[in-house]
This record gives structure tokens, C-alpha cells and sequence, in this order.
């Protein structure tokens, strides 16, 4: 009966595997409330409140952006491309759960990622929080990779410099910065409208806001060491966009990254290595 | 020093101790039975050399019909694998999901007795219970010797629960047990090199990224050279699909080239001999007459109860171990 309500909705392929998660999950809610949550439309992974990320599980919790497949998958590459020989100083901005941060932290070596993620949403920041002592890295000390989120708006013309204890310059500066364009908001399914946090969404009139914002940032001075590796993630068409805005604002020549689905996903920089002088 | 050729002959010598020892033991104890043979003439010692008379020719007996045959058959190379199971649901409809879901029950209890570690990687549970298809892990050493012979077609004959007339309905349930590699294993083996694998995401996105929160988590590998492609779509995020599907792909990677193996050796001595099909049906469950029989030892065990809780089922590995060893010595011998 569950399922065949759970397939008139999704499905009948979508609601089989759907139905499996739900009985599987350790949640302490009743599996027919699951099914008329799931029926209404909310998404699934707020009604199992937890979401796979490459070998985590990331706590979750309504407003808060669900981690998408195509950030896994960068994020695993990036780490992947890292390979630390000392200790790197991370900034992720637009945080969100933690998620990005929180799996650099997994992947890579022990004692090698301090990260720091900024959100202006206390949901956000909250949640971080709760990811990375979940994850076991919110424990400051040098033997182990720690992640600390904080609340602040990188917008603010000011940031980083009023607020304490986001300490330039990074060697990682990460982002999933919302991107979604005014016209584009109109047309969301209601799945993510109705549920997911506007603030994670929307990115100005264009989408691109916020990368304008990381760019000038990336362009400030003793911002980021040089070497340092910078990877937002963009919207389906915004690719060669951002490209030009990190080209024209902060002379970056970039790469782009294809999502698993073959869509440019990621803008990849380096900074310019140090010149021997 | 020792140089490469030492090694090769010690490796030699190394493997021939059992032959050895065998040879020692036949020696001393066919000497052993001289000795005593002439006591047997002594009157006052007589009854106690008989005694011995026996006990050493049964031991005699015993070194001939299973110690030096036993040396023939080449040491296992599948011994320390764990196993992977894929049970489907074939002919029967919902009758045959549910025999599948005891099916499922009977090799898990059989994990308990055989303290396997049992884990369910991927089911499909229907409403009306049992299931379509299940895939199972069974780890620890011994695991796939012991359950490879269950791959084949499962025939089960009985009336089902739904039936209102009392019919009897024949379903089937097919199986498939491949060897299970850990990631270590698959380097050694060198089963796949990564240039030769396709990794496909299998249902489009639309725009994907944040315009899209549907969890959409299906991958499939293909191995370019043989073929061979494992979809993969139970756990919620690609990247454990994509771990899952890689140890499938090993696994069956593995399977085939130890049948190509096994075909080269048997090629080698001309001897035809006809491989197991997986379509062939292999074992019949008949509830009324309370009856397990396997159709390739042409064995039948009157309780199905216990095959059901696991413990008839050893009986049956254990005669198609039995049964498969000596295959693998007759085909020695005939070996010239």
C-alpha cells in the first residue's frame, strides 16, 4: 500500500528504491509518516534527516542545502589533486552543512586540513557544527584535520577583516555558492522551493553574484598564499561566465571540471606560484 | 646466496613433503603389519596381534583410499575467498519471491553454523513479501568453496500460501555465487586496469546541481574488453555505488578467469567434460513429500525441514565438495 502510494508519485522504479531507504533507516519516524511526508513532497533526505557523502553521512536538517551527487564528485577529485605535504588552511564559503570541508578532512591525511566555513544562515552554521563533531573533526589540535563553520556574510564588503578567527591567507579557498538566476527561481520544482533555503539558492538576478564577491576576494592581497587552489562550483551554462569573471577580476586563468553527468560543473584556479626573487 | 634456480628447487622440494610423508607413513606401516603377521603364529600373543592385525590394515586402507589420492588434487586456489551471492526470482511470480526470501534465510543460517559474516547488500522486497532479487556477502575464509555449487537454478514444488484451490505450483529461484575480492585481492589479481572501465550515471538530471534534490544515485561500470557491465542502484550516493559495482565487477572478473583456468587445464588433458550451465536446474525442494534432491550428485535428503534450517543444506555442500574432488582426481588420472 506504501509503495503504491510512494509510485504514483515517483514512480514505480524510483519509489521501490525510496521505500527500501525509508525501512532501512534508523530514523525513530513511523514508516507511514515517512511515506505521507515523502507523498507531499518533501524531500528524502530531510525525512531520513542524513545524506551519504562519499564515505560520510552528513547530518541533516530543513532549511539547509541537501549535498547534491555533483558536488561529491568534485569534492573527491579535489582531494584527490591536493595530496598535502603540510598542513593547508581551507576557506569554504557558503557552507552549508560542512559537507565540502568535512570530506577534505576525511580524505586527506590526518594533520594536514585546518578548514574554516562561512555561512550567514544559523541553520547552517548550527548544523556545521553538529557535522563536525559527528565526523570527529571539530576537535582543535595539530595531530588531527579540523573544521570550524562560522557565521558571517562574505558579501559584506568588510569580511574577513571584523570578524575573529578567519585568518587569511588559505591555501584552499572551496565554494558552492548559490547560483540559481531570478527566472531560473520561477521555475524550481517545488521540492527544492518549498523546502531548501532560498539563501543557498539564489544568486542575484544573473546567478552570479556571489562570484563576483569570491573573485574581488580572491583578488585582495594576502587573501590566498600563492599556489593556492581555488574550486566553486557553477549552474548548468555558467561555466565560461565565471571563468571570465576570475580572468577579469583576479587574472586567474582557469579549468573546468565535467560533472559526472557531462555538465561543466567546477571552476578550477591556481594562484600564481611564488616568484623566485 | 641462493640463487633463482635454489629457490625454484626448494619450491620443488617444499611442495613435495606431503608426497613424503605419505610414503613414510605407507612404509611403516606396511612394515608394522609384516611384523605382526608373523606374531600371528605366536600362541600365547595371538589375540593381541589380530587386534592389530586389523586396526593396521584399516589404516593401510585408509592411506590408499584417501591420503594419496588426496595428494593428486591441486592445493585450492579459491580457499581463503569470501563469497558474493545474487539470488533472482525466476518462473512462479509471487510464489517464487517468496521461496526466494527462504532461500535467503536458509544460506544466512548456514552463515551463523559456518560463522561467516552475512551481510545483505541489496534487496528488493516486495509488498506481498518475500522478494524479487536479493545480493548477499558472505565473508570469511571457505565462503565460496563451500557455496559455489549452489549456483544454478532452485526448483521449488509445493502449494503456495495464496492458493485457495490447493494446488501444487512448481516456481524457481535462480543463483548466481561469485568469488568475492577485496580491494587488495583485485590489484593482485590484476583482474581490470582502470583505462578499461566505462563509468556511466544512468538517468539524466536536467540541469543538475542545486536546481535538482532528487536523489539520484544509479552507476554502471562497463569493462570494455570482456563486456562485462554491473549496475549498481541500492545505496543513496553514487560514490557507494560506484564501490559496490567495482567489487561486482571484480568478482565476476575473477569468476571468469578462473573458469577460463579451469577450461585450460581440462583442455590440456583432451577430456570433454561438460561445465554447469546456470540455467540448468540443479535442486528440487518438494514440500509434500518433505524432500530435497540435488539433480547432479543424484541426492535426496528426506527433510526439508532441516535443509530449510541450514543444517540439512551442509549435508549438501559437503557431498558436492566430496563430489568435485573427485571429479578433479579422475580428471588427474586420466591425465597421462
Amino acid at each position: 500500500m506504501f509503495l503504491a502510494r510512494l509510485s504514483a508519485r515517483l514512480g514505480k522504479r524510483q519509489a521501490a528504491l525510496e521505500y527500501q531507504w525509508m525501512k532501512r533507516a534508523s530514523s525513530p519516524v513511523p514508516l507511514d509518516q515517512m511515506v505521507a511526508r515523502r507523498v507531499a513532497g518533501e524531500p528524502l533526505q530531510y525525512i531520513l534527516e542524513e545524506q551519504p557523502f562519499g564515505p560520510l553521512s552528513i547530518k541533516l536538517r530543513p532549511p539547509v542545502l541537501i549535498p547534491r551527487p555533483e558536488t561529491e564528485h568534485w569534492t573527491i577529485r579535489l582531494a584527490e589533486l591536493l595530496r598535502p605535504t603540510r598542513t593547508l588552511s581551507v576557506l569554504d564559503l557558503g557552507t552549508g552543512t560542512g559537507c565540502i570541508p568535512l570530506l577534505l578532512c576525511h580524505l586527506l591525511p590526518a594533520g594536514t586540513v585546518r578548514a574554516c566555513g562561512i555561512d550567514v544562515s544559523l541553520d547552517a552554521v548550527n548544523l556545521a557544527a553538529e557535522n563536525a563533531a559527528l565526523c570527529g573533526f571539530s576537535f582543535p589540535g595539530t595531530s588531527r584535520n579540523t573544521f570550524r563553520p562560522i557565521q558571517a556574510s562574505f558579501l559584506d564588503p568588510l569580511f574577513p577583516h571584523k570578524i575573529l578567527d578567519v585568518n587569511p591567507p588559505f591555501d584552499v579557498l572551496t565554494s558552492n555558492p548559490p547560483y540559481i538566476s531570478w527566472s531560473e527561481y520561477l521555475e524550481l520544482s517545488p521540492e527544492v522551493t518549498q523546502y531548501e533555503d532560498p539563501k543557498a539558492l539564489f544568486g542575484g538576478p544573473d546567478g552570479l553574484d556571489f562570484y563576483h564577491a569570491i573573485a574581488s576576494l580572491v583578488a585582495r592581497k594576502g587573501f590566498l598564499n600563492p599556489g593556492a587552489v581555488v574550486a566553486v562550483e557553477v549552474g548548468d551554462g555558467q561555466a565560461e561566465d565565471v571563468q571570465d569573471i576570475f580572468h577579469c577580476t583576479a587574472h586567474l586563468n582557469s579549468e573546468l571540471w565535467l560533472d559526472p553527468w557531462n555538465k561543466k560543473r567546477t571552476v578550477v584556479a591556481r594562484t600564481p606560484a611564488r616568484s623566485r626573487s | 646466496m641462493s640463487s633463482p634456480e635454489d629457490v625454484l628447487r626448494l619450491k620443488q622440494l617444499k611442495e613435495t613433503e606431503p608426497i613424503q610423508e605419505a610414503w613414510d607413513q605407507w612404509v611403516s606401516t606396511r612394515e608394522a603389519l609384516r611384523e605382526t603377521s608373523t606374531l600371528l603364529e605366536d600362541p600365547e600373543l595371538r589375540s593381541m596381534a589380530a587386534e592389530d592385525y586389523t586396526m593396521l590394515t584399516e589404516s593401510l586402507t585408509e592411506i590408499v583410499k584417501t591420503k594419496f589420492p588426496a595428494i593428486l588434487v591441486p592445493p585450492s586456489r579459491t580457499a581463503h575467498l569470501s563469497a558474493l551471492m545474487e539470488l533472482k526470482s525466476g518462473v512462479g511470480g509471487s510464489e517464487a519471491s517468496l521461496f526466494l526470501g527462504e532461500m535467503l534465510r536458509m544460506y544466512l543460517r548456514l552463515a551463523q553454523v559456518s560463522r561467516w559474516k552475512a551481510n545483505i547488500v541489496a534487496s528488493s522486497d516486495l509488498d506481498t513479501g518475500g522478494m524479487r532479487d536479493a545480493v548477499v556477502e558472505f565473508k570469511g575464509a571457505g565462503a565460496y568453496e563451500a557455496l559455489q555449487w549452489e549456483s544454478g537454478v532452485h526448483r521449488v514444488q509445493r502449494v503456495p500460501a495464496t492458493e485457495q484451490s490447493g494446488r501444487v505450483h512448481t516456481s524457481t529461484v535462480a543463483v548466481v555465487v561469485l568469488p568475492l575480492v577485496e580491494e587488495s585481492d583485485a590489484q593482485k589479481e590484476e583482474l581490470y586496469s582502470m583505462d578499461d572501465i566505462k563509468i556511466e550515471v544512468m538517468r539524466a538530471r536536467g540541469a543538475g546541481g542545486q536546481h535538482v534534490n532528487k536523489t539520484e544515485s544509479a552507476v554502471r561500470l562497463t569493462h570494455i574488453p570482456s563486456g562485462v557491465t554491473v549496475a549498481m542502484q541500492d545505496e543513496r550516493s553514487q560514490h557507494q555505488n560506484k564501490r559496490r559495482a567495482f567489487q561486482v565487477l571484480a568478482s565476476r572478473l575473477l569468476e571468469a578467469k578462473l573458469a577460463r583456468e579451469m577450461e585450460a587445464r581440462r583442455a590440456s588433458r583432451r577430456n570433454l567434460v561438460k561445465s554447469a550451465d546456470r540455467s540448468d536446474k540443479i535442486r528440487t525442494y518438494n514440500y509434500a513429500q518433505e524432500r530435497v534432491t540435488d539433480h547432479r550428485i543424484g541426492l535426496s535428503l528426506m527433510n526439508l525441514s532441516s535443509v530449510m534450517e541450514g543444517d540439512g543444506l551442509q549435508d549438501f555442500v559437503a557431498a558436492l565438495q566430496r563430489d568435485h574432488e573427485e571429479s578433479q582426481m579422475e580428471d588427474m588420472l586420466l591425465e597421462e
